[in-house]
């Protein structure tokens, strides 16, 4: 019963962010509201007894938001929203389709039959647990993820470089 | 149970207020927030699927690391693109990014 209540308590602070990230103005704060977004689904995490993603994620998003904060203060037109733009379109239609989205999900969270629910697993077995999957069953797929990394980095630097001769 | 189906739910509409975000917002910048918060709901639900269901299979755990891995991907590629379309032509909104079209 615990447990329920910390994962709905950082549930509710998630989707309430998130919420926040396309209802304020100020660029700034929206960055913030979705680390916090983020920060409270590592909470959930750690509610669910999934230590290491909770940890990680935490410290990854606190990281990944900071970065896009700058982004966001140097590429939007109204990043402190003083000049009260509108920065939406086919507003009806988006929140349709992110209502017959959630509802859909909503179905299947409810009607789907998920069968008996597992005992709990303890941070050091689990440790071990995922450092032998990682390390004997999924090593090929964690490999490809590192290489899709380094590939991506080589990529994106490639797109954002200075080209001579253009300016 | 109850934690489960808590999980899913927070997940699920986590998925649509991101799918809105994604599909109303005009910059760029915030198009790839939408998609992060998607991302965010799929990751609770496969950990809630882990804990509660399978927490004898280690490749939910596997699964949720390498969903974090693409957010990490799509924000460094995102904003790479980001930063080309700035330098050509002063702007990232998506509105006027009609000359992309073949």
């Amino acid at each position: 019963m615990v447990q329920a209540v910390f994962t709905g308590f950082f549930g509710l602070a998630a989707i309430w962010f998130a919420v926040v990230v396309f209802r304020t103005s100020s660029m700034v704060r929206s960055a913030l509201a979705l680390l916090f977004s983020q920060a409270a689904i590592g909470g959930m995490f750690l509610a669910m007894q999934t230590e290491f993603l909770g940890v990680l994620q935490i410290m990854m998003m606190a990281t990944e938001m900071a970065i896009m904060a700058i982004f966001m203060v140097m590429y939007m037109m109204d990043p402190g929203g003083l000049g009260g733009m509108d920065m939406t379109h086919q507003k009806r239609a988006s929140q349709v389709a992110g209502a017959l989205g959630a509802l859909a999900a909503l179905a299947v969270a409810f009607f789907a039959g998920w069968g008996p629910i597992a005992p709990e697993v303890r941070p050091a077995e689990q440790v071990y647990g995922l450092g032998i999957e990682i390390m004997e069953r999924s090593m090929l797929i964690f490999e490809t993820a590192g290489v899709t990394i380094l590939t991506a980095m080589i990529a994106a630097t490639a797109i954002a470089i200075k080209r001579r001769g253009k300016e | 149970m109850i934690t489960l189906i808590v999980a899913l739910v927070v997940g699920a509409i986590l998925f649509g207020i991101g799918l809105y975000g994604a599909l109303s917002q005009t910059n760029l910048v915030m198009i790839m927030m939408g998609v992060e918060v998607i991302l965010g709901g799929a990751m609770v639900n496969l950990v809630a699927f882990w804990r509660f269901l399978h927490p004898e299979v280690y490749s939910g755990q596997m699964f949720v690391l390498i969903v974090m891995t693409v957010m990490a991907l799509e924000m460094a590629v995102g904003f790479g693109v980001a930063t080309g379309r700035f330098r050509a032509k002063g702007s990232v909104e998506m509105e006027e990014a009609q000359d992309l079209k073949g």
